[in-house]
């Protein structure tokens, strides 16, 4: 009991002394110290809040009903409006955002030096560098993708994104399963990065955390600049396996074009 | 007077944190670094020893990981069940191998031995860095069927695992980049370079090839050298060596790595290393004896669009050899045979 009120006491005085600090920043000009910011990645399905297991249609004249949308978002680095950048710290960077799990979609970034930020750059996937060093600097990441089932666990390699759902086209009449999934093959790596213009600044200080809003559109997995039908992957009528072989990198090239900065808030 | 409140009640929690037995033990322990040298025989290594130098401690705990059948989802399948050191490391009498539920496999357990110098790994060459290749059949559903963080929670349960990763890293962390380091730092310590060929090679005591090995030898650096090329006996490729496709299996091999057509029915040249020891031969163990492998490169390969070129030269199949030469071949073979690494007790569970 004693040690509860002296921790109560500790925390008040914590209080007191953050609070202490922060009325400092009232003047916008200073912009010392360092702040968090908030990335967050809310699907759609073209204009429209993706809806798991609503049915959505392609260009390509199918039917397509998601029910999986995973992908891990790593290697995350911000530009200041002078051009100057942060790379978020390596080892901290690899995120996995899952659609069904609400609290995935916001990537809580720590200590970021304050800032005006104009720009924000992330990865899809584990980059081959960081791949290449065996276990080093992955952590428990194995695990957790495991967990996530974002675990390639044949070729002890990652799945950078998992897209599933059942679709349905012209000569495709009843509900049939696709999978998606991208990640390293024998012939191509299927890391890809995406640079965003951010529309406002984030303001990144000791007393503001931006949230950047950021819009990942679905439909262009498969239906971005690579148009893939997948009536062409249901071999046997076995459901659609898009999991290797040349489509992963129409895929990836894809994946580049589906995110962007809707808006900035800076709270 | 309240921040003084708090630095009191937050170094009652610094003290409180590192107060115990267990931190003081560990810091009474110095981790011995483990020296690592590449026989004057071997190719260059191709393990980055200095992102994960084998130590003591790491090495023992790569060594408990590697026996401890908890690391599956039954308890009872370890990495040792299906690598038994006195046949360097394979799974003896079983073309393929069972993992949890009694599940079979469809593919042969490669030997363990050498490994810091090869550059990829599995028959279809799916892993190509030694520290994630355990993580094939730790999560294969049908070999250790284990669940990387469940696994991560038994340990950090385990008094003796805690001690080690304490002792054996820097940051003490029990997660899997650590558990995967270890697992390596043992592998890499499996070194099998005192076969009599070795001694052969490097002009030691006990390296006297007889006249029916060194004719073997010639035939084989004819014959054989240009897949099992160097003195680890591969040359790291993926090649069809014209064995008959197993219509129950169809196993497809480097194709389902890279889906390339090319790809198709390739597997992973294999070190000979032991060779004598490790029967029963090829990706899924058809072959059971040596003599069954030469007849096999003599007069049993089948033709197809993959087949190496190699085993297809002027219009004849396989490999033409006699029956002397087959026997003066195996005769050679059992050169490579390293009794001392086969009963080393570093690398034995008991």
């Amino acid at each position: 009991m004693k040690n509860i009120l002296k921790y109560n006491i500790a925390f008040v005085a914590f209080g007191l002394f953050l609070t202490s600090c922060s009325s400092d920043d009232d003047v916008i000009t200073n912009v010392s110290g360092t702040g968090n910011l908030g990335l967050e990645f809310d699907q759609s399905y073209g204009d429209n809040d993706l809806i798991l297991g609503q049915a959505n249609a392609t260009s390509q004249g199918e039917i397509v009903k998601i029910s999986t949308v995973k992908y891990i978002v790593s290697n995350i680095v911000l530009t200041k409006a002078d051009g100057t950048t942060f790379t978020y710290p390596k080892g901290q960077s690899y995120f996995i955002v899952d659609e069904s799990k609400p609290d995935s979609h916001v990537i809580d970034l720590t200590d970021i030096p304050a800032g005006d930020y104009v720009k924000v750059k992330f990865g899809i996937g584990v980059d081959q560098q960081q791949f290449n060093l065996g276990a080093e600097g992955q952590g428990n990441f194995l695990a957790e993708a495991q967990a996530a089932d974002l675990l390639w666990s044949w070729s002890a390699g990652y799945k950078f994104l998992a897209f599933e759902g059942t679709f349905t086209s012209p000569t495709v009449t009843s509900d049939t399963s696709f999978m998606v999934h991208t990640g390293q093959t024998g012939t191509d790596y299927n890391y890809t990065e995406v640079t965003l213009d951010l529309p406002t600044k984030a303001l990144v200080r000791p007393t503001i955390t931006p949230d950047v809003h950021l819009i990942a559109d679905v439909s262009k997995i498969i239906d971005g600049t690579n148009k893939i039908k997948l009536t062409d992957y249901n071999e046997m009528g076995m459901g659609a396996m898009i999991m290797g072989g040349a489509a992963l990198p129409l895929v990836t090239a894809n994946l580049n074009g589906m995110f962007h900065v809707d808006h900035v808030h800076n709270d | 007077m309240k921040i003084k409140n708090f630095l009191w009640v937050l170094l009652v929690m610094v003290v409180g944190c590192s107060g115990d037995e267990t931190a003081e033990e560990d810091a009474a322990y110095t981790n011995i670094p483990l020296p690592v040298e590449k026989p004057s025989n071997f190719p260059e290594m191709a393990y980055d020893l200095a992102l994960n130098p084998p130590t003591e401690k790491g090495f023992e705990l790569g060594k408990k990981l590697f026996y401890d059948g908890r690391l599956s989802s039954d308890g009872l399948i370890s990495c040792g069940f299906c690598h038994l050191q006195e046949y360097a490391f394979t799974h003896h009498g079983h073309t393929v191998s069972h993992g949890v539920n009694n599940q079979l496999g469809t593919r042969n357990a490669q030997p363990i031995q050498n490994l810091a110098y090869q550059t990829t790994f599995m028959w279809d060459g799916a892993a190509n860095h030694l520290d994630l290749q355990p993580v094939i059949p730790l999560t294969s559903a049908i070999e250790m069927n284990g669940n990387l963080t469940s696994i991560i929670e038994m340990m950090k349960g385990d008094g003796v695992y805690t001690k080690l990763y304490r002792q054996a890293f820097a940051d003490g962390k029990v997660n899997t980049e650590n558990m995967l380091k270890a697992l390596s730092q043992f592998m890499v310590m499996m070194t099998s370079s005192n076969s009599k060929f070795d001694k052969f090679r490097r002009n030691e005591a006990g390296g006297t090839l007889t006249s029916d090995e060194t004719a073997g030898y010639t035939i084989f650096n004819s014959k054989c050298a240009t897949c099992h090329a160097t003195d680890l006996m591969t040359d790291n490729s993926f090649r069809n060596n014209g064995l008959a496709v197993n219509p129950l299996v169809n196993d497809v091999g480097r194709f389902r790595v890279t889906e390339l057509t090319s790809d198709n029915y390739k597997f992973k040249v294999p070190s000979l290393r032991n060779v004598e020891k490790t029967a029963p031969y090829m990706h899924d163990g058809r072959f059971g004896t040596l003599e069954s492998v030469l007849n096999h490169y003599a007069s049993g390969v089948v033709n197809s669009a993959t087949l190496d070129p190699v085993l297809n030269q002027n219009g004849r199949l396989g490999i033409p050899l006699s029956e002397l030469e087959k026997t003066q071949i195996i005769a050679f073979l059992k050169t490579l045979t390293d009794n001392q690494y086969l009963t080393d007790k570093r690398f034995s569970e008991f």
